[in-house]
């Protein structure tokens, strides 16, 4: 887009000061983060591929800048800037311009430069109510700006991290599933290869190295694997240190001698991310499905209805919305419970409006620990298109 | 513009020189026009060329704007610098020289990293550790985040490198490499090696058209006067022979 005409600009600009005034009569703090982001935290948090699509540049100070890509960074950057120890409950709105280079080029579906309008709530106590909060304030906004019909779309990170810490398998092996539960096939390959003695055994160029280990003796291991490196004429480069390169061949060591998966328990896996349906019905079949396993989830799975019971009491029906354990599966940063809000007219790959749990992003930004984190940001040119009857 | 085709050949280096050779055994005599320290040449055997000596990455960028019809240069060149470059380039033909793969390379010290699968878990105790992503040191920036990305390895930064990339680890700039290498001696001894799939790119120079230059009638029988020399030059295996223009 070379340049909007003034007449979509105020649209814009009346709308997303509807937006602001429902968000800030909910008691969200309106700010305004800066639009020129130090390039290289900002970075280190959302990762290379997003930086593929962030302008970055460099300063005559030398300094690596960048315009920001989201708000949401920039958000937890400003609460940690007045709050260092970061677990100070604060919720704040903001309505700016974030700027992604769009592979396809710049157009009106997919500008490079958009606005969006959004919310974030740190360091409430009482996750599935700020979850549910959230939700229900973004669903009012998107009401009052005149939305009639859409959908609810949910997911749970924190459902499948339940469901692996209720599964018996080494905590190594949980971390990997969980690492991997982003890419499917990646997920589907160690899936494959957890249930398969022949593949847990060590691969043959380490073999030789891994099979003097004893996955119970590390400190051992350590001086183990420093005398084969001497042996082989292999000197040390770089920062990676030792200990690190021990760690994997210790966990190399440790699958070769581990009984594989089930074919039971990876069945259980593999079924649970294929749950798909309406939300309390989904509820009622991960019961179903985890009893058949023995598996007990019974408390994240009340936390999940009770989040769902805080929606409707803050008047969102969750009648039509739908659950799919997969949810959540792109987007790396979020930790916890997702949502999306769709729309007919802009299709199931654009939603209206996204957001979710990110409970250890304050502490990649700085904070001390950890700190609850949940939020949500409304795509206003999409909005606009829609109740304008532009949308494509 | 006039009617001729503009073919972008490499100005300096051992791909100039290769360029030279391998056109004048197919027998077609470049010429620099003008003064010898000039930019522009002709080709005897094919008046209706002009050509246009240029620095191997800014043939990239000439194919990429459309101001060169063809060019010979490096497929990771070309690759690298145009985005989306099945829709803007053609490659035509495989020169037979100039060849390089673009690999992944790590410390050969790293015992336990065979394949980039390993990359990615290192990668992560790497952060864990260090409190920082692992770093990549390469000019092949837009290659090597396709290529980690396809390989699901995501924990990383990349350090643009414009120079002596391998010595990257050794003065740490950066824990893993992504470079050219013809044998790998170079990497092996600055104590790095290849992943077993860590191959990006086998690269070698190409006969590139660019679907964004002014194909004129004049140019089309230009390009066609050329194929039909070069004739003996191995097909891109992403253009199959084709029939006269």
């Amino acid at each position: 887009m070379i340049a909007e005409s003034a007449q979509r600009f105020q649209a814009l600009e009346a709308q997303a000061q509807r937006l602001m005034a429902t968000f800030t009569r909910a008691g969200y703090e309106h700010v305004a983060p800066s639009i020129i982001q130090p390039a290289t935290m900002f970075l280190d948090v959302v990762g290379e591929s997003l930086r593929a699509r962030t302008y970055v540049f460099t300063d005559p100070d030398g300094d690596e800048l960048c315009l920001r890509p989201d708000l949401t960074v920039p958000t937890c950057r400003l609460h940690l800037a007045r709050h260092p120890e970061g677990a100070v409950p604060a919720r704040y709105c903001y309505n700016g311009s974030a700027f992604r280079y769009q592979q396809g080029g710049d157009t009106s579906a997919h500008p490079r430069e958009f606005r969006q309008a959004g919310i974030e709530s740190f360091a409430a106590a009482d996750r599935e109510r700020a979850d549910a909060e959230v939700v229900a304030l973004i669903v009012e906004a998107v009401r009052d700006a005149g939305i009639g019909s859409f959908q609810l779309r949910f997911g749970d990170l924190g459902l499948f991290r339940a469901l692996l810490g209720a599964l018996s398998l080494p905590e190594r092996w949980r971390r990997r599933l969980q690492h991997q539960f982003w890419r499917p096939e990646a997920f589907r390959a160690e899936l494959n290869r957890l249930t398969s003695a022949e593949a847990l055994r060590a691969p043959a160029a380490m073999a030789e190295v891994i099979d003097r280990l004893d996955p119970h003796e590390p400190a051992a291991a350590l001086s183990e694997v420093e005398a084969y490196l001497e042996r082989a004429n292999l000197t040390p480069l770089g920062t990676r240190t030792l200990p690190e390169i021990t760690e994997r061949l210790l966990a190399a060591a440790a699958d070769a001698r581990e009984t594989p998966l089930s074919a039971a328990t990876a069945n259980a896996i593999e079924s649970y991310v294929a749950v798909k349906a309406p939300a309390r019905a989904a509820v009622r079949e991960l019961n179903q499905l985890l009893r058949g396993h023995r598996i007990d989830l019974s408390g994240p799975l009340r936390a999940f209805q009770r989040r769902l019971d805080d929606l409707d009491d803050a008047g969102v029906i969750t009648d039509d919305a739908e659950f799919s354990a997969e949810f959540g599966r792109n987007l790396e940063y979020y930790t916890g419970f997702v949502f999306e809000i769709l729309v007919p007219e802009l299709g199931p790959k654009s939603p209206l409006a996204g957001g979710g749990r990110y409970d250890s992003l304050l502490a990649e930004v700085g904070a001390p620990a950890a700190v609850p984190a949940v939020g949500s940001c409304i795509h206003t040119e999409r909005l606009l298109a829609v109740l304008q009857g532009t949308a494509a | 513009m006039s009617e001729k085709l503009i073919l972008a050949l490499p100005s300096k280096g051992r791909l100039m020189e290769q360029c030279a050779t391998a056109l004048a055994r197919a027998g077609l005599s470049v010429a620099k026009s003008g003064s010898a320290r000039g930019y522009r040449g002709e080709i005897g055997e094919l008046p209706d060329v002009e050509v246009n000596f240029v620095s191997s990455s800014e043939i990239a960028h000439f194919l990429h704007q459309g101001t060169a019809h063809l060019g010979i240069t490096g497929e990771d060149l070309v690759r690298e610098t145009i985005p989306d470059c099945e829709a803007r380039v053609g490659f035509l033909k495989r020169c037979g020289f100039g060849q390089a793969d673009v690999v992944v390379a790590v410390p050969i010290c790293w015992i336990d990293v065979g394949g980039m699968a390993d990359l990615e878990e290192a990668a992560q105790i790497y952060r864990r550790v260090h409190g920082r992503p692992i770093r990549v040191a390469t000019k092949y920036m837009n290659l090597t985040r396709r290529f980690f990305a396809q390989r699901g390895v995501a924990g990383y930064r990349i350090v643009p490198s414009l120079g002596a990339t391998e010595g990257a680890p050794a003065a740490d700039l950066a824990e893993v490499i992504v470079d050219i290498t013809t044998t790998g001696a170079t990497l092996r001894a600055n104590g790095l090696k290849v992943l077993s799939d860590g191959v990006i790119l086998k690269s070698q120079a190409n006969l590139i058209a660019s679907k964004l230059a002014p194909w004129s009638d004049g140019a089309q029988r230009a390009k066609a006067a050329l194929l039909a020399r070069l004739a003996s030059w191995e097909w891109a295996p992403s253009a199959p022979p084709q029939s006269k223009r």
